[in-house]
């Protein structure tokens, strides 16, 4: 059963708001669809809920948290859930993500977005704790697909399949992540066009777009580059396959003037009308 | 949890301690070596906390310089492992695990410094809370002043040490007018950390001014504090503390003790 956003994203482009470029949008409050935050740098208070806040009053907010953990196999931490909770109640955001990924096992936490083999053990693990996050968020949850250095060759099922089940079962959305895709498909020859076709269009509620690097072969999602070439071709096709829907231009190292990321967003945004017109 | 549990911990070992997976884990990738990815997640797990910890004491980098500080956070990274998703949580033993760190044992008053750049950072992200009534204060009858319990903003938090660690914080902030002497003359310090207006500000208490302040902060009433304030030094001046507390928000609220 879905459950209710209570504020949807408008179907425009947005961006990644990092704390480089506080300042400069409070203060010229440019023209953007919308901004996307990582959630946990505003648990507490302070200056950054400070910040947010403000943020909030000029344009919609997505949180984007990096530290949940969904498919780890120890408990959901309560406090992180708690924190996650109070800041949605404060904020009010138009959307709530996470990444399909674990983050801790035993007594470590290993902070950083890793893959596990999609296995129907896995699956039913990984319902059970979104149904406890929507449970607990009291709203819908989107979930991240991820990129990913190598795979698992005991999975059961592709990841398209997985994030398929999941939206089925849990009524989660799917936050579908246009590099990551394209990097999955460089690192580990992911079918892309199948993975789209594998996830239903109707749970479909964002997208991301953001540039990767390189190493000893295998594409890293470092999110320091600007958006290449294949991954706009990539972006095209998705969104001929399942609709416009709120991008979002995601820049969280080496990063650049605003300017440079309010550019890519309207590129983002010239694709997202061009296809409107086309549906029309 | 049976599978995906033990392909999680061996992923988790082999990341940690920069071992290989077990046969059991069926990891795969077709167009580089398996070392290339898992090398990848190392990377990532070792240089993430190497920035948290950059980011909570960004002073101490700059006492001991980028090189000694990477040194030292790779091993404070095999000896504390994070337990936390969020990032702000981790480097809470520093202060601690510099005082055991063999080759820093020259700059004795770097534990110090480390625990006062952890209490910012906590500050930094603390709760936020009200301003004292000042008004509602002022109602009390002067007979019951004795009997007021006040509260201390979450921000707030107080660091002793043998060195004038208030001043070299302040001489490796951002806004530093470079001009740096600090005299290791072996007279106690008592740092106040707070937050005003969102910024986490940090000031100088005298030892009476401490004292007064732990009382205040263990529960103690405003009489008994006072009074121990006083028994250390006769002219302690509460009536001038009480103002700057109030006015950096490090006095947030208060009740009076119930009186038997």
């Amino acid at each position: 059963m879905e459950k209710p956003a209570t504020h949807s994203l408008p179907c425009a482009a947005g961006i990644g708001l990092r704390a480089p470029h506080y300042l400069e949008v409070l203060n010229e409050r440019p023209h953007l669809g919308w901004v996307e935050v990582h959630s946990e740098n505003f648990f507490g208070g302070g200056a950054p809920l400070n910040t947010l806040r403000q943020v909030r009053n000029h344009y919609p907010v997505s949180l984007h948290g990096v530290g949940m953990g969904l498919a780890s196999t120890r408990a959901l931490d309560q406090t992180h859930l708690s924190d996650l909770r109070r800041l949605c109640d404060m904020i009010q955001p138009a959307a709530v993500s996470e990444h399909l990924c674990w983050n801790a096992s035993g007594g470590y936490v290993i902070n950083d977005l890793l893959p596990f083999p999609y296995t129907e053990e896995a699956l039913a693990h990984v319902v059970s704790r979104i149904d406890h996050v929507q449970e607990r968020l009291d709203r819908q949850l989107l979930v991240e697909n991820l990129s990913s250095y190598l795979s698992f060759s005991h999975s059961e099922m592709t990841e398209g399949e997985f994030m398929s089940e999941l939206a089925d079962r849990t009524g989660c959305g799917i936050l579908l992540d246009v590099e990551n895709l394209y990097v999955n498909t460089c690192n580990l020859g992911v079918d892309a066009k199948a993975f789209i076709a594998s996830i239903p269009v109707d749970a479909v509620k964002e997208f991301h777009l953001a540039g990767y690097s390189e190493r000893n072969g295998c594409l890293v999602d470092t999110h320091d580059h600007p958006v290449s070439t294949e991954v706009w071709r990539l972006y095209e096709y998705a969104l001929l396959q399942i609709g416009p829907r709120p991008t979002l231009i995601e820049w969280d190292s080496d990063i650049p003037a605003l300017g440079v990321l309010m550019g890519e967003a309207a590129e983002a945004q010239r694709r997202l009308e061009q296809h409107d017109v086309q549906a029309a | 949890m049976s599978r995906l549990h033990d392909t999680l911990s061996d992923f988790t070992y082999c990341i940690i301690t920069g071992l290989g997976l077990s046969d059991e884990t069926t990891a795969v990738c077709p167009n580089y070596r398996i070392e290339t990815a898992l090398d990848i997640y190392r990377n990532n797990y070792r240089g993430n906390l190497h920035d948290a910890l950059s980011h909570a004491y960004p002073v101490i980098e700059q006492l001991v310089g980028k090189d000694y500080f990477r040194y030292l956070s790779r091993h404070y990274v095999d000896r504390h492992p994070s337990v936390s998703g969020n990032l702000h949580q981790y480097g809470a033993e520093m202060a601690e695990f510099i005082a055991g760190f063999e080759s820093a044992k020259g700059l004795a008053y770097l534990p110090d410094v480390a625990e006062l750049e952890w209490a910012c950072h906590c500050a930094y992200f603390a709760e936020d809370a009200g301003k004292l009534d000042v008004m509602a204060l002022a109602k009390i009858p002067q007979a019951q002043y004795a009997d007021l319990i006040l509260n201390t903003h979450p921000s707030c938090q107080m660091v002793r040490s043998d060195y004038p660690i208030a001043s070299i914080w302040n001489a490796h902030q951002p806004d530093a007018d470079g001009d740096f002497h600090v005299t290791l003359d072996g007279i106690p310090s008592h740092t106040l950390v707070s937050r005003k207006d969102h910024a986490v500000k940090i000031s100088a208490l005298s030892e009476p001014e401490a004292t007064w302040l732990a009382w205040i902060r263990s529960g103690a009433s405003l009489g008994k504090s006072t009074d121990a304030a006083v028994n250390q030094c006769a002219a302690f001046d509460l009536h001038g503390l009480l103002l700057k507390l109030i006015d950096d928000g490090v006095l947030i609220h208060f009740t009076l003790r119930s009186t038997p």
